[in-house]
């Protein structure tokens, strides 16, 4: 007669669902292995704004096609994963610095906008080139890490069961490493000097004899290395790979950048885990919200914090002392 | 040998010409200033020896005995150019340390620059005390002992240095003309000074010249300078 007497708990809108703890637990897993694929992508968009000021739109199609080489050598080789990850990170880096050089270098020295049609423009072409080489139906997922469906280790028995898969593991692990020889590499290298003092300064860079293209190269292989990475991780926890596979990750990337603050390194890893968390839990703590709105809830939570932190969580507020 | 040796240097912004053909040049372990108004070319000069960005130059610059045509600017550090910009040009989310190491980026001598570190550690002790601090958060005058000690590590043959009084208090000022007068004196470093306080620049100078409009209208002994009665009232101000 009364339901709301019999569901003391139940607030209108809210998913009864949610005060399940392993239904959360599963959640907030989930959230932080995408979250994990986030901050790696808004890396590679903070690495290439830290010392040019422009956002290389293309970082998920340049990443698809990464991650498609791994498959075509993998999956339908059967070469190890070991050897044709690596491997396509490293020509990813390769190919970076060279589009950095040949393609984005000459435009960005006649300044304005141009930089930002270049990189949409080699969206398109990725894009196209993901779909002319593997087909537009969707292929079979790139899978590094135990991906059985009983390849997981059980913490509550359920019903509902809440479990952690070792693929999770796994991409919380990478993320860990990978932010790890990144820190080393900016802060305790030479060659993570000059990047630093090139996105600090880059006038005085040069002054002091620090070869500003060069770093400008090794952001855009770095960045390239992360997107394949990214695309890699993302093939794995979603199961799935088709020529479209980071067409909203990228989205997600620079929500997380923009999150954390376009100039900050750790701001890229919280920001990314955040975005992940939120579209894993926002949609599913109310039942009015459907799972093909969690892009949106996303944004809007970027939304409010930028209202309130222009500059982002961790980013810097301009200081000019005269 | 003549160590820089600049004839009929011109620069341009893009349509708009700053430089009308500079003749300077600046023996060994020299000290030269280069007065004028404000807009009269002086930083434009410097950033034209040095083939800043954003600047179309052309003309003959010759350093230490070689051709700078075609040199791109981050190969002058090694050649034995510094160069001190106006405003500091410091690293601001470097720490004082990082921009030291910076400044060292040419050189593959660790001791060596160490021993240098620790020596304008000693010059500027204020900066030895904030060694960990990002120098966006120093006050000017420690900025700019920061952008000069920066400059010095990789040890130049010739400093160019770039209103290095602006906006400091006058006991700063002081001190760090003296360290540029040390310098020059313990090093034989040559330096080129841009600046506009010309009576303070000129008490340690060996020749001047006088910009007017992108083009050097008087040069001479600093002693002639001063004493010169146009010089006098146009720029020392009595």
């Amino acid at each position: 007669m009364f339901p709301m007497l019999a569901l003391p708990l139940a607030l209108p809108g809210v998913n009864d669902a949610f005060f399940n703890a392993s239904y959360v637990l599963q959640l907030l897993t989930n959230g932080l292995s995408n979250g994990a694929v986030y901050a790696l992508m808004a890396l590679s968009v903070v690495i290439i704004y830290r010392t040019t000021g422009h956002m290389n739109f293309a970082q998920g199609e340049m990443g698809t096609i990464g991650c498609l080489l791994v498959f075509s050598v993998s999956v339908s080789h059967g070469v190890p994963y070991w050897i044709s990850i690596p491997a396509a990170i490293a020509i990813s880096m390769i190919v970076g610095a060279l589009l950095q050089r040949t393609l984005v270098q000459p435009v960005e020295r006649r300044g304005g906008m141009g930089v930002i049609l270049v990189t949409l423009g080699l969206f398109l072409i990725f894009n196209s080139i993901d779909s002319v080489i593997w087909g537009t139906d969707p292929l079979q997922p790139v899978r590094p890490f135990p991906s059985r469906p009983d390849d997981h280790l059980v913490v509550m028995h359920g019903p509902p069961q809440f479990a952690i898969r070792y693929s999770a593991v796994g991409v919380w692990i990478t993320l860990g490493v990978v932010v790890l020889l990144l820190h080393l590499l900016l802060q305790r290298t030479r060659l993570g000097l000059g990047y630093r003092a090139v996105a600090a300064n880059a006038d005085s860079a040069l002054l002091v004899g620090i070869p500003k293209d060069r770093m400008l190269m090794l952001g855009w292989a770095l960045a390239a290395g992360l997107g394949t990475l990214a695309a890699v991780l993302f093939s794995q926890t979603t199961g799935s790979l088709d020529f479209n596979l980071m067409a909203s990750v990228i989205l997600y990337g620079l929500a997380a950048a923009a999150l954390g603050g376009f100039d900050s390194i750790p701001g890229a890893v919280v920001g990314g885990v955040v975005v992940g968390l939120v579209e894993a839990l926002v949609p599913a703590f109310f039942s009015f919200i459907g799972s093909e709105l969690s892009l949106v809830m996303a944004l809007l939570v970027i939304v409010v914090v930028l209202l309130v932190r222009p500059q982002g969580m961790f980013g810097k507020a301009r200081v000019v002392r005269v | 040998m003549t160590l820089l040796e600049v004839e009929r240097l011109q620069a341009s912004y893009g349509q708009v010409r700053a430089l009308h053909g500079i003749d300077l040049s600046v023996e060994p372990g020299e000290v030269v200033v280069l007065m004028g108004a404000n807009g009269a070319g002086k930083t434009t000069t410097l950033r034209a020896l040095c083939q800043m960005p954003g600047l179309t130059v052309s003309g003959s610059v010759r350093f230490d005995g070689r051709s700078l045509s075609g040199v791109r600017t981050e190969h002058l550090a090694g050649l034995g150019m510094a160069h001190v910009p106006q405003g500091r040009g410091t690293f601001p989310e470097l720490t004082v340390e990082e921009n030291l190491q910076a400044g060292a980026y040419v050189r593959r001598d660790r001791a060596g620059i160490r021993s240098d570190m620790e020596r304008w550690y000693d010059t500027f002790p204020r900066l030895s005390d904030r060694r960990a601090q990002v120098a966006g958060t120093l006050s000017g005058g420690e900025q700019q002992m920061l952008a000069v000690a920066r400059a010095c590590l990789s040890r130049p043959q010739l400093l160019l240095l770039d209103e290095p009084s602006l906006g400091l208090a006058p006991l700063v000022i002081h001190q760090l003309f003296e360290i540029f007068a040390e310098l020059n004196r313990t090093d034989g470093t040559a330096l080129l000074v841009v600046e506009q306080n010309a009576s303070l620049a000129l008490s340690i100078a060996t020749r001047a010249y006088v910009i007017e409009s992108g083009e050097i209208v008087l040069s001479g002994p600093a002693s002639d300078l001063q004493a010169d009665d146009g010089v006098r009232r146009a720029y020392l101000g009595f």
